[in-house]
């Protein structure tokens, strides 16, 4: 027993009270509280007056240390400690060892004692001096009292307990407590849970209240950002959330809500369908926290000195004339007809560095079938490659046309063997930065493996003049689609990351009245393009019209491309949320998702794939590996 | 003392105790009659001795007394809105997670006490005070719930005879007749399995009279009947088998089928969102029952370790229960050994699940065994355990 624990700890510090411990462990004599101060009766080396003050100083002693009688395993050791080395200084082990078979002959002596009152008169006078001892400090009936019913409480907790139903939790369960409720025997809890920090922007709107108490019940350190630190607000979250004071229309107040976290899920919606509101929080908002958040991992990323995870790396960056060096214009054609392209208008290009400090590679191409191009061959910093990226992040402007990027990937040493990966980039007119996730480059020739990032060597932009939309200029005046302009400003390497980072709950517009659908859509589209901009990993939830009921019950339907009819639980919406925070399937995508349509008996007319949302099935990694990414 | 008894159902108390009321003529009148109506009084059956005479617990809930509000007006209540009686108890704090959870919006009826239940507020329920023994304070507790949900029970430490009976007897009671007058839309109970069959255990009789006046009291109700937690095995066996210390036993025959909380929890509100299961009871049990004798084992196996096994022949149990009869300041201990009876009288807590998977539409293959628990209780606490246990080991040497 706990005994036991104490003897170990006691052994190191002091044989003798070791030996008499072992010997008896539980003893009655121990649990009487008789100790080892009581039994040198038989130990003729000190004289009578000598061992009369002994035991009295023994009991000052104890009663300094303030132990009374409490039973405690350490204290009984102390005690026993405390006894063997006062005695040590003064006697020999040998003699020790004597008194302790002396306690041993005097406890088979004691039943005796009582009808035996013959024995000697001297002994019965050496007894009494520790017999008063005794009196003093152990035979205390309130000590006594005390430890017996502590033992009898222990063995009647026992006992009883068997003939009980229920028990109710000890000090002991509080532990426990602790272990279950919150370790990993809990059926919420998520490894790694308690490192993440999560802000939750909205945690009182119909989602986020839901996602909050499940964040919590997961273990996540929770952070909500709320407008006015109202008591009634503060009242419906949870205690241990902490609170952020901040509006998201005021990218001021955000700086110190994102301060510490890891991941960020918006579920803020405009409160009405005025543009303005909708402006607000729809789009602006969102384009504010997800800069708030990006300049703080901008910030963590120049502290690790551009080391971090977080940090792109720089592909190529058109600040002067230099650096326009090594870049390579190229004219070509697909048509190798060269009698046709007689008759064309011919081709030009060129890339220059302009006198206001742009890089603009611009031309035209009159030739059918005809492309010209801009090309590099890409030098990493050492040890940098990019496997590691995700994708290829533009700032470019310009007269907003459509390119085509291409990779060429293959050993280094032999480039007749590289392949040739192609995307198409569509650009805006202005300047923007285009997102080109590695995974949308595909094979020119169809047999080709999909694209390895490790291998690539060239980037090459190239201009080609079909299948270009007329944009209209800024005078009204139609631009010929033929001609092109790029303004180039950087090139970057999107570093990747296996999990999401921004969680945005937007919406599909069904079940919006018809007059305001326009309106929300647009803001929501707005402020979804902005996140998808930012450079964050992203996980954009398009769910149907939301129903207050409770979640887990109905099979869920995950699409793209606004095909849902159905509505959705809060509850589900908010488990989605929750699930897509560690899950690496869900980043950078963006997918609609609604309760599965039940058809009325008969008339069903395909058979879906549906996920039923639970605890106990990961339904959402299968439902979303099949969708687009970067999207 | 006596007329603090006087007011408790008779069949709680003992035949000794009965005699004792007898001998004196001016006996207040059962508080607890007053709110039910002598008219359909259905004399249950006892199943006591014949040298015993109960008064038999008259359930029947008074139409007169308990009328529902009319549900036409006002705002309807959200139908996630859920309250939890007992929210603190190793059941209920899984029925909270779980609510919470699955989106409800928990409200959790907990007694005013010095130190809160912070747990519940910091998962996101909202904490109300109220006490089931001042009836009082339940109505206001009881504003905008849909759904209660129903898992106080007595605590076995509690006088039996004034706590007890007072908690789980005369709070439901008044609980369940409040719920009535406000219109709650459904009320869910838990109950323990067998409880009609042993009326000498005073906590199984509370529950029988209970399930008996919900099903009289005309409320839209689920019953459903447990048979044990395998949370309560890790504080009995299969800690104390890893510490090493004394595990007490009986070699009792009776199997129980543990049921893992979280499990209880999730299956609970699958039943409560059924619509099929209204006015139903039903019973909750794991998948294999289940003697103390074969959980000691199991979890040496586990632990890898020899228990320091007490094991107490039931006759003592029963032996000492009779005795503790014989006096009147000793009714309380008789009472708590009580099970002691359902111990001896080899019955099986367990009932088939198959139709209840069926009905609920559960896949078997979900529910945790007791094998699969312990399991990964040895495996994921162990460790952290004997990390607590080295610490709190290490501060006792400079206590």
């Amino acid at each position: 027993m706990a005994l036991r624990h104490g003897g170990g700890i006691g052994a190191a510090a002091c044989p003798n009270g070791l030996n008499y411990q072992k010997q008896n462990p539980q003893s009655s004599s121990n649990f009487l509280g008789l100790r080892l101060s009581s039994l040198k009766v038989h130990d003729h080396h000190i004289p009578p007056v000598a061992f009369r003050r002994f035991p009295l100083a023994l009991a000052i002693r104890r009663s300094q240390l303030g132990g009374g009688n409490i039973i405690g395993d350490g204290d009984e050791q102390k005690k026993a400690h405390r006894n063997g080395g006062s005695n040590s200084s003064s006697a020999p082990t040998a003699r020790d060892q004597r008194r302790v078979a002396a306690e041993e002959k005097r406890k088979g002596d004691c039943a005796k004692e009582g009808d035996a009152p013959t024995s000697s008169s001297k002994q019965q006078q050496q007894q009494q001096g520790p017999s008063v001892s005794l009196t003093l400090e152990d035979v205390n009936p309130v000590g006594l009292g005390r430890r017996s019913r502590q033992i009898f409480d222990e063995v009647w907790r026992k006992f009883s307990g068997l003939g009980q139903i229920s028990r109710t939790p000890t000090a002991d369960d509080r532990l426990l407590d602790a272990v279950l409720i919150r370790g990993p025997m809990c059926e919420f809890t998520i490894p790694g849970a308690q490192d993440t920090t999560v802000l939750v922007v909205g945690a009182t709107s119909r989602i986020g209240r839901i996602v909050v108490r499940k964040l919590m019940l997961r273990g996540y350190k929770v952070k909500a950002l709320v407008r006015k630190a109202d008591p009634e607000v503060l009242d419906t979250l949870p205690r241990s959330v902490a609170i952020a004071v901040g509006d998201v229309g005021e990218p001021s107040t955000l700086k110190a809500a994102v301060e510490g976290c890891n991941k960020i899920i918006y579920c803020a919606t405009a409160r009405s369908a005025i543009t303005g509101d909708l402006n607000r929080v729809d789009y602006q908002g969102v384009r504010n926290v997800t800069k708030a958040f990006q300049d703080y991992n901008n910030q963590l990323a120049r502290l690790r000195a551009g080391k971090s995870s977080k940090s792109k790396l720089v592909l190529a960056k058109f600040k002067s004339a230099e650096s326009l060096k090594g870049w390579e214009v190229r004219r070509g054609t697909y048509f190798q007809d060269v009698v046709a392209a007689k008759y064309d208008g011919g081709m030009d290009a060129k890339f220059e560095y302009t006198e206001s400090g742009d890089a603009v590679f611009s031309g035209y191409v009159f030739t059918r079938g005809g492309y010209v191009e801009l090309s590099k061959k890409l030098a990493l910093p050492l040890g940098s490659t990019l496997d590691r990226y995700d994708g290829l992040l533009l700032s470019v402007g310009g007269n907003g046309r459509s390119y085509v990027l291409i990779l060429e990937a293959g050993p280094l040493a032999d480039t007749s063997q590289s392949k040739m990966y192609f995307a198409r980039m569509t650009t805006k007119v202005g300047f923007c930065r285009v997102r080109v996730p590695f995974s949308s480059f595909r094979p020119v020739k169809p047999d080709d493996p999909p694209l390895d990032p490790f291998l690539v060597h060239t980037l090459t932009i190239r201009f080609e003049p079909r299948r270009q939309k007329p944009v209209e200029g800024p005078g009204g005046n139609r631009q010929d689609p033929r001609s092109f302009k790029l303004i180039m400003e950087y090139i970057k390497a999107l570093p990747t990351g296996q999990e999401t980072d921004f969680i945005l709950v937007s919406c599909t517009g069904s079940g919006i009245e018809r007059s305001r659908r326009e309106q929300v859509l647009k803001a929501k589209k707005a402020g979804e393009d902005s996140l998808r901009r930012s450079g964050l990993g992203y996980t954009i939830i398009r769910p149907g019209p939301l129903q207050e009921e409770p979640g887990g019950q109905r099979a869920l339907i995950f699409d793209q491309g606004n095909r849902i009819s159905q509505g959705i639980s809060c509850a589900d919406v908010a488990d989605i949320c929750v699930k897509a925070l560690h899950d690496s399937t869900a980043r950078n995508k963006s997918f609609d998702v609604c309760y599965e349509y039940v058809a009325e008996q008969g008339k069903e007319l395909f058979e879906l794939v549906a996920h039923l949302p639970d605890k106990a099935n990961n339904y959402l990694t299968p439902a979303l590996s099949v969708l687009e990414k970067n999207t | 003392m006596a007329s603090r008894l006087g007011s408790l159902p008779p069949q709680l108390t003992s035949p000794r105790l009965l005699l004792l009321h007898r001998r004196r003529p001016n006996l207040p009148s059962f508080s607890w009659r007053r709110t039910l109506a002598p008219a359909h009084a259905d004399r249950l059956p006892t199943s006591s001795s014949p040298g015993n005479h109960y008064m038999p617990l008259q359930v029947s809930c008074n139409a007169q007394t308990v009328v529902a509000t009319s549900m036409s007006q006002g705002t309807p209540v959200r139908p996630t809105s859920v309250l939890v009686v007992g929210a603190t108890g190793t059941l209920g704090r899984q029925v909270v997670r779980r609510a919470l959870d699955e989106g409800y919006d928990v409200r959790c009826l907990v007694r005013p006490r010095p130190a809160p239940a912070d747990f519940l507020r910091d998962w996101g329920a909202t904490v109300v005070n109220g006490d089931l023994s001042k009836p009082e304070t339940i109505p206001a507790t009881l504003v905008g719930v849909h759904t209660v949900i129903d898992c106080a029970t007595g605590r076995p430490e509690e006088p039996i005879r004034t706590v007890l009976c007072l908690l789980d007897w005369e709070g439901k009671v008044a609980l369940i007749q409040c719920a009535k007058a406000m219109g709650i839309q459904k009320y869910l109970f838990y109950s323990i399995h067998n409880c009609d069959q042993h009326p000498e255990v005073p906590l199984m009789e509370i529950k029988r009279c209970t399930e008996k006046f919900l099903q009289d009291s005309g409320l839209n109700h689920i019953i459903i009947r447990l048979c044990g937690f395998m949370q309560g095995l890790i504080g009995q066996y299969a800690v104390p088998i890893l510490e090493e210390k004394s595990v007490w036993g009986t070699d009792a025959p009776t199997r129980i089928a543990y049921m893992d909380t979280q499990d209880i929890a999730r299956l609970t509100f699958i039943a409560m969102r059924n619509e099929k299961i209204d006015k139903k009871l039903l019973t909750f049990a794991g998948p294999r029952a289940w003697t103390t004798q074969e959980v000691i084992t199991l979890c040496e196996r586990l632990a890898g370790q020899d228990a320091n096994v007490t094991t107490v022949p039931v006759s003592i149990l029963k032996f000492t229960r009779q005795l503790t009869r014989f006096f009147q300041w000793t009714n309380d201990v008789a009472d708590r050994l009580a099970f002691s009876e359902v111990l001896s009288s080899d019955t099986v807590f367990s009932t088939p699940m198959t139709e209840t998977y069926t009905l609920l539409g559960v896949d078997q293959k979900d529910i945790v065994t007791l094998e699969k628990y312990l399991q990964d209780y040895y495996t994921n606490i162990l460790k952290k355990l004997k990390d607590i246990k080295a610490q709190s080991k290490q501060t006792d040497i400079f206590l």
